[in-house]
């Protein structure tokens, strides 16, 4: 591998993009080359300082703008597209033999019991989803941050965080590097737990899954705070 | 004389005071630390009963394998600058390479009884298990682990970025705890194997094979599934949050 090419790719490496093989060819590259080791590096400064900036919130003008654009931009509303397409079909005249009108019958009774049908499946799998969410004791329901466990693990976090800061500005970069990289594997983990649960909080696979991925952050700070 | 002259003689006179208590102080903190060189590391140990290994690493491969002989082989390769030491208490044995601002490769090669148990932690580095059959637990940051031929009662591997690899049969009231962050995990199993599964992927691929349509008791979830097999028993824990779950029969 070149160093265009493997510097092409450190992006979508830092992001965990890359395809295993692939991986392998930039990290194989990257053992031989300090140039693009620097490269590497910095971005992933770059990635870390922009993590840590604090998010603004626009104010409400701002929302009222983007919500004027959209409206002007959006063609028209479902409901005046079935408007027009009521006024066409209106001004037609139609006509059907009696096949025709027994298909179209047969058609429409098979429809309505396939969505019936279905629509019943669905209903017993929220019952049961709601009734595994009831069981469980420690769900973290409406707010998964506001369970216990989970702050008591944040607070860990906060002491182990600094602690690995002081301590990184004496590491080697591979070290260094090693860290970032997991630790970001970790935190997109994370991200993807809440995201799964803000659309869906009863979710308890989810918050299993979130709880599990805090425990993985104390792991590896405290698996480096050692260095 | 001035005040420059008055303090340069001051630390001369001191200089000699400290010199000799300093080297003392350093030459016992170094004979007292028990860490000698990589190179050339090798060690039997002959445990009494079924013995519980330890081996801390920071960067480079563990590999160790069961062999007939009752004793413990441990050999260490890396570079002069690297060092190493090894506690025995009854026969918990710890081998530990130092963890300082470098970061040496070490590789260890290791034969073990079968019956031992295994605690190996490392930082980056492939880990290996061949035929051991005692409790088992890995706990690496970035490695790709591999264990094969094992009848363990107890299994333990957690890593954040690597491929996890299974290939071994569960013991009654075991428990198969495997988990990657950035990785597949990979169980072949043999097919009349009882276990209840719990499979959790985050990216939701979980590929359960032939197990699939054997499994009973099933519940579905977006990014998870869990369900008995034959009698159920041993505990098989899978988790993956960026790769896949795959589960083959023998």
């Amino acid at each position: 591998m070149v160093c265009n090419h493997c510097q092409e790719l450190i992006s979508d490496y830092i992001d965990g993009a890359l395809e295993l093989g692939e991986q392998a060819k930039v990290e194989n590259h990257l053992s031989d080359c300090e140039p693009c080791r620097a490269v590497r590096d910095d971005l992933l400064q770059l990635v870390h300082f922009s993590r840590q900036l604090p998010s603004h919130t626009p104010s409400s003008a701002v929302w009222t703008r983007i919500q004027a654009q959209i409206e002007a931009e959006r063609p028209a509303t479902a409901w005046a597209r079935i408007q027009t397409w009521m006024g066409r079909v209106q001004g037609r005249h139609f006509d059907f033999s009696l096949p025709q009108l027994a298909a179209g019958v047969a058609v429409f009774v098979v429809l309505f019991s396939g969505s019936a049908m279905l629509f019943r499946g669905a209903s017993t799998d929220q019952a049961n989803m709601a009734d595994m969410g009831g069981a469980a004791g420690t769900s973290l329901r409406a707010n998964p941050l506001s369970n216990p466990d989970i702050q008591q693990i944040e607070h860990r976090i906060n002491e182990l965080k600094q602690s690995v800061e002081q301590r990184k500005v004496s590491w080697q970069p591979e070290l260094r590097f090693t860290f970032d990289r997991n630790m970001y594997y970790v935190e997109q983990s994370l991200l993807e737990c809440r995201q799964q649960l803000s659309g869906n909080p009863d979710d308890q696979v989810a918050q299993e899954l979130m709880l599990n991925a805090y425990r993985e952050k104390v792991r590896l700070l405290e698996g480096f705070e050692k260095f | 004389m001035t005040r420059f002259d008055k303090l340069a003689s001051y630390l001369a006179a001191i200089r000699y005071r400290l010199i000799i208590p300093f080297i003392a102080l350093a030459s016992i903190s170094v004979s007292g630390s028990g860490y000698e060189r990589v190179a050339g590391f090798e060690r039997t140990y002959t445990p009494r009963g079924p013995a519980h290994l330890v081996i801390s690493n920071v960067s480079g491969s563990i590999f160790v394998r069961a062999w007939n002989k009752k004793t413990i082989n441990v050999r260490a390769s890396g570079p002069s600058s690297g060092s190493v030491e090894d506690r025995v208490v009854r026969d918990e044995i710890s081998i530990t390479v130092r963890r300082d601002l470098r970061l040496d490769r070490v590789d260890f090669d290791v034969s073990v009884p079968s019956d031992t148990s295994l605690s190996l932690r490392n930082v980056m580095g492939k880990i290996e298990i061949q035929g051991v059959h005692g409790y088992l637990s890995v706990n690496s940051f970035d490695s790709d682990v591999r264990l094969v031929g094992t009848r363990s009662r107890s299994v333990d591997v957690k890593v954040t970025s690597g491929d996890v690899y299974f290939d071994g049969e569960l013991q009654n009231d075991g428990s198969y705890t495997l988990q990657s962050i950035r990785g597949d995990i990979d169980v072949i199993i043999p097919s009349a194997s009882s276990f209840s599964l719990s499979a959790r992927a985050m990216s939701e691929n979980i590929n359960l094979g032939d197990f699939l349509t054997s499994l009973g008791g099933i519940t579905r979830w977006a990014k998870g599934i869990s369900g008995t097999h034959q009698k159920g028993g041993p505990k098989l824990n899978l988790t993956t949050y960026a790769g896949r779950i795959l589960l083959h029969k023998k």
